[in-house]
């Protein structure tokens, strides 16, 4: 099969996944229990006035015709309007989304370049003390728990040394002055980033780490590796040139998977760093029975995963000749 | 050749190496210089940083039903009258005197101040009747209550007359506390939104991100997910006029409303000064860490709330006054006020709160209070069995000693009683809630009472509670209730007794509706306090709610930067505070 036939599959194939995706969590929000108006309605309020904003709201309608209502205006690229925010759900996601790339993408970049780096170096360095402590340490970073580590940066980080901020991604007091200039402001944006960024850093790196390592340790053993030293090639070139360009694929396939789940940020990281991101959103939503704005991060992140899914498979294609469509 | 070949690469591999480090080195040497400047700033000018516990959802006023909105909106749009802090009474506002009432032509003639909006354009009696007649045409949230308005007439631009179709004594304190609209910015808005297929829908959102104001500060910029910035406004009203013996502001410059995740990382921010007032309920839980800074002030205010326990009177077991009345004295308050709320907090003995002190009757009975536990089950015991239940092993002995184990509670008919659930929000919404399920639910078995706590979700919760009206009993709260007393007809009407009203007991007594019905047309303020006093006698007696405890509203402030911060009823976040703050001497 060519390339591009296996891609247009896939295409298909991703279309009837998102589909069932999409109706799964249509139906899943519509039918749990939980009432969208409890937290928009109080004691003052008279039966009646429940009854206009719930007929305003679109709630009254039975859930089938809600669900064509629903599968309409997506194909017209229409994502509804939050109960909550009375907002487009597409602005808001829009207005979230860069934040979570900012912190969580570059977060996931840094953490897998050390991770592999470091990882390819260990492990040409295997079994002797380095190796141990790294790969202790390398398991501990991967089972932190991260409201507990993310608290305890804020606490030593912001509160005891008093380095960084304690919270938000901007500094208000900065922000508001006519005279802040786009590179300081730039600057503000990268001193917010850098308490949450070590935070995800060090829960992140120790995965790429291991994965890293133990791919190397398997690679060692091929035959290509004796053919390079029989040649007389100095450890580095037959580390860095031969086996981590082999080495790389699990980590590329772990990447791939992490980049795209990123865009779904991390509740807890972003709401321990008040960071202004759409895993705070998405679990306000789901909490709020806000159907709109839950189902619009929700599908975002399926059809993220679902590319990355794709790309990852592509792209293996071209990291290794082996691997035909 | 090869070697050479090798070697050449091996070198390049380092000089790259070499080239990495040296860019991670620049990088890293940024962010610590950004670090330093950016840690160095200080705030300029006399800026009040306040912290919320969310973002606003929104600065359109018939959206608004979250707390920060309404924080951020309290200090844009303002109302006719206000209450004075201390005696809860009405104070012209907008408005320049108490309202003139007429009986026989059923009007309130209300004089107007000479006012301006934020935008220079005149405050008058056209901005008051559009208001009203917005919220009358698009059926806004609260519109119920203006049902009872006839119409409004403006005889001059700052005279508005209202006209009721009849009396009604809560048109004062209910119907007219309503924040006051410019027309001149909504006329279009509302235009639009009247040829919407849902028109209250699209009133409720429009965006409104830049308000022209009344009140003291205008919204000048609100970053999305970072803060909400208000600067002076400089067509105040109130500015240097003194109201209710106090000489208003506002002496500071602007407000910054900035929004914490957590209450564990607002507390670091208020400790380490990155805000001069946290405005939202903090748990005692933190109170000892903010004692021992001495630049953070811990403010107690009384709350206008109600945490109680409702029992579902249509179907047994509640539907049976007696054991209700048991339930009463088997559960202990004072414990609930002392360990859950950690003495932060009071028993609750009226659905009315003490701190409402026009309306709250003091002299209902306050059935088991200082009472011990086997006081307790000794006087439920005795309710109890006059009211015919009996059990298999009576929790009290021929010589009425407690027994370990009583036996099951067999209701007068002699048959078991079947179990019952008392529903309660989760502990990660409400740990005091939930955890005063779990306390009741033990203090009623010891009368071998089959109860069992069962913490929801909050929405299904409701859900359950107010739309199915299948649950036994429920422990729920209403954190911010009317200064007015209607509420009550709400809660216990007879009328309210329908999927989605607010009579969720259940509860009928002809005598209450009558009282209600009297008490909402009584315009004699001493005869309606009589009225809702014996409102307050009946619930007492017949318990469809057991009113629980009232938690103390904790707030923090820092003292090093603002002080005349005025305590009231619901906290100081209040329109006095932020109109009389004044910079501290030798603040930063």
């Amino acid at each position: 099969m060519s390339l591009k036939r296996y891609i247009i599959r896939r295409l298909a194939e991703m279309a009837i996944i998102f589909w069932i995706i999409q109706t799964v969590l249509f139906f899943l929000f519509h039918l749990a229990p939980g009432d969208p108006l409890s937290r928009m309605v109080d004691p003052g309020m008279t039966h009646e006035e429940e009854m206009i904003l719930t007929e305003q709201l679109g709630l009254r309608e039975p859930v089938g015709t809600q669900y064509l209502y629903f599968l309409g205006n997506f194909f017209r690229g229409r994502f509804g309007i939050s109960f909550h925010y009375g907002r487009p759900v597409a602005r808001i996601i829009a207005q979230r989304l860069p934040n979570t790339i900012l912190l969580f993408t570059t977060a996931v970049i840094l953490s897998a370049l050390a991770g592999t780096w470091l990882g390819k170096l260990i492990s040409w360095r295997k079994e002797n003390r380095t190796d141990k402590i790294i790969t202790v340490g390398a398991l501990v970073c991967h089972t932190l728990f991260l409201p507990w580590i993310a608290m305890l940066m804020l606490w030593f980080g912001a509160f005891k040394l008093g380095w960084f901020p304690v919270t938000g991604m901007i500094s208000p007091e900065l922000w508001i002055l006519p005279q802040a200039t786009a590179p300081e402001k730039a600057l503000d944006i990268a001193w917010h980033m850098i308490l949450p960024m070590a935070t995800l850093f060090l829960i992140h790196f120790g995965s790429y780490l291991l994965i890293m390592r133990s791919s190397m340790l398997e690679t060692l053993t091929e035959d290509y590796i004796f053919t390079a030293r029989a040649k007389g090639l100095p450890e580095n070139v037959i580390r860095d040139r031969h086996a981590a360009p082999n080495a790389r694929l699990p980590v590329v396939t772990s990447v791939g998977l992490s980049l795209a789940f990123s865009i779904n940020g991390g509740a807890l990281t972003e709401t321990v760093f008040s960071w202004p991101g759409i895993g705070r959103e998405l679990v306000f939503a789901v909490s709020n029975n806000d159907y709109p704005l839950a189902l619009g991060c929700f599908l975002l992140i399926a059809a993220v995963v679902l590319a990355a899914n794709l790309v990852v498979d592509v792209l293996y294609g071209y990291l290794d000749p082996r691997i035909r469509y | 050749m090869k070697k050479r070949s090798a070697s050449t690469t091996g070198t390049r591999s380092k000089r790259r190496f070499c080239w990495q480090q040296r860019a991670a080195c620049v990088i890293l040497a940024m962010l610590i210089t950004a670090a330093l400047a950016a840690g160095c700033r200080k705030v300029e000018g006399r800026l009040l940083r306040v912290g919320l516990a969310s973002e606003p959802k929104t600065l359109n006023v018939w959206l608004a039903s979250d707390a920060s909105s309404r924080a951020v909106l309290r200090l844009v749009y303002h109302c006719l009258y206000e209450r004075d802090p201390e005696t809860l009474a009405f104070v012209p506002w907008l408005a320049e005197s108490l309202p003139v009432y007429d009986p026989a032509g059923k009007t309130y003639t209300i004089r107007l101040r000479q006012a301006r909006w934020s935008d220079g354009r005149p405050l008058t009696s056209a901005d008051v009747a559009f208001t009203v007649r917005l919220i009358k045409e698009f059926k806004t949230p609260g519109c119920s209550r203006w049902k009872y308005v006839l119409r409004v007439e403006t005889p001059d631009p700052h005279t508005v007359v209202f006209r009721l179709k009849k009396n009604f004594a809560t048109f004062l304190s209910r119907t007219l506390q309503i924040s006051i609209l410019p027309a001149h910015k909504w006329k279009s808005v509302a235009n639009a939104a009247r040829h919407a297929q849902k028109p209250l829908a699209a009133l409720m959102r429009f965006k409104n991100e830049a308000p022209v104001s009344s009140g003291p500060f205008v919204v000048r910029q609100w970053r999305k997910g970072a803060y909400v910035y208000l600067t002076r406004n400089p067509y105040f009203f109130g500015k240097d006029k003194t109201i209710a013996g106090r000489r208003l502001g506002p002496s500071i410059d602007g407000v910054l409303f900035k929004f914490y995740g957590t209450t564990d990382v607002a507390m670091l921010a208020l400790r380490k000064g990155e805000m001069d007032m946290y405005w939202h309920h903090i748990q005692p839980g933190y109170m000892s860490v903010l004692q021992k800074n001495p630049h953070i002030r811990i403010v107690n205010s009384p709350k206008s709330a109600i945490y109680f326990m409702g029992f579902n009177t249509r179907r047994p077991p509640f539907d049976d006054v007696a054991l209700r009345k048991a339930v009463e004295v088997l559960v202990d308050k004072q414990f609930i006020v002392k360990r859950l709320l950690q003495g932060r907090g009071s028993e609750m003995w009226s659905v009315i709160p003490e701190g409402n002190k026009r309306w709250y009757n003091p002299g209902l009975p306050r059935p088991g209070q200082g009472l011990n536990r086997k006081q307790r089950i000794k006087l439920a015991f005795r309710i109890l069995s006059s009211a015919g239940y009996s059990w298999k092993k009576p929790p009290l002995d021929a010589t009425g000693r407690i027994t370990s184990r009583p036996g099951e509670l067999l209701t007068p008919d002699a048959k078991p009683m079947a179990p019952f659930t008392i529903l309660t929000p989760p502990a990660d919404y409400d740990p005091a809630r939930a955890i005063s399920g779990t306390m009741i639910q033990e203090w009623l078995r010891e009368i071998g009472m089959p109860a069992m706590a069962r913490p929801m979700e909050f929405g299904a919760l409701i859900q359950q509670v107010k739309v199915r009206r299948n649950f036994d009993a429920f422990i729920l709260g209403y954190g911010r209730l009317p200064l007015d007393p209607d509420y009550l007809r709400s809660f216990f009407h007879s009328r309210n007794d329908r999927p989605r009203g607010w009579n969720i007991s259940g509860y009928h007594n002809p005598e209450f509706d009558r009282l209600a019905t009297a008490a909402q047309r009584e315009m004699d303020p001493e005869k309606r306090r009589r009225l809702v006093f014996a409102m307050q006698a009946i619930i007492a007696a017949d318990v469809p709610y057991l009113p629980l405890y009232l938690p103390t509203l904790n707030e923090a402030v820092r003292t090093d930067r603002f002080t005349g911060w005025v305590p009231m009823l619901d906290g100081i976040g209040n329109r006095w505070s932020f109109c009389l703050l004044k910079a501290a001497k030798g603040g930063k």
